[in-house]
């Protein structure tokens, strides 16, 4: 079949925007999103503090491929393709660990772990041709920022702070929480949804779905006696923003605030003064009172409630079925009280058995089904369109995505939609 | 024996298994509020990470555990899930749980140790799952009988997938 053309109606002049929802059901679209977007674009492979001593791995998947995320003898990080050049099998298979040496135990070749090919059984039947040399461990581009390590496929990928454009601002925001490094927390969420990974990057970013979506959730809070950040979003505060190349942020002032003890606010005013201290009031307010959501293209999200920061990625196995790794990054030098209470709120919105996020799953998967109506070709999402300071409850940041999408489909160039960056906002909002 | 001794060895594995029947049998009717009255008021409720289903204890402030709720929290989940508007769960679930495997595990003091297999179904919109693994249970004997005071559910899946969620009470 076809792929449909034009995949987005992006009509700037009229304030329209439409996805044609082959997108989300396409066989075809999926595996040219395989060959365009996940073997080209930088992906998040994991953060910095999972592998904390010399030798340590874990083992996930990144663009489709199974990889060893590691830290080598040296201490350097590195991302191995899993997969024997000799015969192909996986050279490691435990999930984590740690260890200086893989080894297939199909035949017996093992490598160390910096990749190089370190033994071959009966090594002496090659030909004087076989270069030992050219069979390590097969390795992607790797770079990182600020803890965030991403790899690609691609030779031609730019470099990773030029493709991270202006999220790499929102990245800084994240890591300046800790003078002593940000931590992924021990605990992954590992779980699936039966519905396209593109809805999910929308999903992550959007302010308009929250109140009918999560008003079980909200109201809860209230129950409780708080005022959980994001309520105010409807009132039409916050931004959401063009951060460039597919990125984008819905950032709103935390006016809430969570399950918490007295200690734990008093403790909250001393990590603020702390960040006054280190990067001055105006940066220390974007750090501890601004909740952002970002979506980095094409699968990584980060979501910063104050209260927790959940990182996400995804990816497809078919169209509509979606495999999603959830983790929680805390400052790492907080109270153990204070990681309770931001793994107490964190566990109670998110995750799979969360709060919220089951009824983000249910969402999701009805939209899927709902897919199944093909005479309704187009979704929209102009909501806001044309607005230079769009409120988070408007749609920029899903029609970022959406337009760097279709510019790797299908090679369009496009323009960012509103006003660039600036943080003079929160003296409007405060 | 002193007396308080003399009642814990009362409490037998038919006793117990008599109480998680009836617990069961609460969720799959999805009569929420009579469970939560299983509970005692310190009790906890727990689902550990898949990754980490051998962890000790899935305290919060080490651990990103899939639930870790104590009585306050859990009497939210439950109004919450018996609204029209929790939308993972209406229209409701229809579960069902098999367990298998009751073993006394130990006791102490007023307090005895169980374990226990599980099965457990969640069917919804022509979907159906299985979530499979092992109860972990302190009960508290009172005068009114067993009441829960922690119960963790450890998933011996290593990922939700096909389930996607875990909406339901597990």
């Amino acid at each position: 079949m076809a792929i449909q053309s034009p995949l987005i109606i992006d009509d700037r002049e009229r304030g329209l925007f439409r996805v044609h929802r082959s997108a989300f059901t396409s066989e075809e679209i999926l595996a040219l999103e395989r060959e365009q977007i996940f073997s080209k674009a930088w992906l998040y492979v994991g953060h910095e503090s999972e592998l904390p001593k010399p030798n340590d791995f874990v083992t996930r998947g990144v663009g489709g491929r199974p990889v060893i995320f590691n830290r080598d003898r040296d201490g350097r990080i590195r991302v191995l393709l899993n997969t024997c050049r000799h015969r192909g099998a996986e050279v490691c298979r435990l999930s984590s660990g740690n260890s200086k040496v893989f080894a297939c135990f199909y035949h017996g070749w093992a490598y160390d772990n910096t990749g190089r090919l370190v033994s071959v059984p009966d090594g002496d039947a090659y030909s004087a041709s076989f270069d030992r040399g050219q069979l390590g461990l097969y390795q992607p581009r790797v770079e990182s920022y600020r803890g965030f390590v991403f790899a690609t496929f691609s030779d031609e990928a730019p470099a990773l702070v030029d493709y991270l454009a202006d999220a790499r601002y929102f990245l800084d925001i994240i890591a300046d929480q800790s003078a002593n490094g940000m931590e992924i927390v021990a605990g992954t969420h590992y779980y699936s949804m039966n519905a396209n990974w593109k809805l999910l990057m929308e999903n992550s970013v959007d302010g308009y779905h929250a109140l009918t979506v999560h008003q079980t959730y909200f109201e809860m809070m209230m129950n409780l006696g708080t005022t959980p950040p994001g309520v105010d979003g409807q009132r039409g505060i916050g931004r959401g923003i063009d951060l460039g190349n597919g990125h984008a942020v819905a950032m709103n002032p935390e006016l809430g605030s969570p399950i918490m003890s007295p200690d734990i606010l008093e403790e909250k005013r001393r990590w603020r003064a702390s960040l006054v201290d280190r990067f001055g009031e105006e940066h220390a307010t974007l750090i501890a009172n601004v909740t952002r959501n970002m979506d980095i293209f094409p699968n990584f999200a980060i979501v910063d409630l104050g209260f927790g920061i959940q990182v996400r990625t995804m990816f497809p196995t078919a169209p509509g079925h979606t495999e999603i790794v959830g983790w929680q990054l805390v400052p790492g030098d907080v109270s153990d009280a204070h990681k309770t209470y931001r793994l107490d709120n964190s566990l109670t919105f998110w995750g799979p058995a969360g709060m919220a996020t089951p009824d983000d799953v249910e969402g999701l998967e009805q939209c899927q089904r709902g897919f199944a109506v093909k005479e309704v070709e187009w979704s929209d999402i102009s909501r806001g369109m044309g607005r230079d300071m769009p409120p988070i409850v408007d749609e920029l940041q899903m029609r970022v995505f959406w337009r760097e999408w279709n510019a790797r489909l299908t090679g369009a160039s496009y323009q960012r939609e509103g006003a660039p960056h600036d943080s003079s906002y929160l003296g409007a909002a405060t | 024996m002193t007396d308080v001794q003399q009642e814990q060895a009362a409490v037998t594995r038919a006793g117990v298994e008599d109480f998680l029947y009836y617990e069961a049998a609460l969720l799959d009717e999805w009569r929420l509020e009579e469970w939560l009255d299983l509970f005692t008021e310190d009790a906890v409720y727990e689902i550990p990470a898949t990754d980490l289903p051998g962890h000790v204890e899935s305290d919060t402030s080490r651990t990103y555990a899939l639930v870790y709720e104590r009585r306050t929290l859990l009497e939210q989940r439950v109004i919450r899930l018996k609204k029209p508007t929790a939308h993972a769960e209406f229209p409701h679930s229809r579960t069902r749980r098999l367990l298998t495997n009751v073993r006394i595990l130990g006791a102490a003091g007023d307090e005895v140790m169980a374990s226990a297999n599980f099965i457990v179904f969640r069917g919804r919109n022509g979907r159906d799952v299985f979530y499979v693994g092992r109860y972990e249970y302190v009960l508290r004997r009172g005068s009114d009988g067993l009441k829960i005071r922690h119960r963790k559910a450890v998933l011996d899946q290593a990922t939700l997938d096909p389930h996607g969620k875990i909406s339901i009470i597990l």
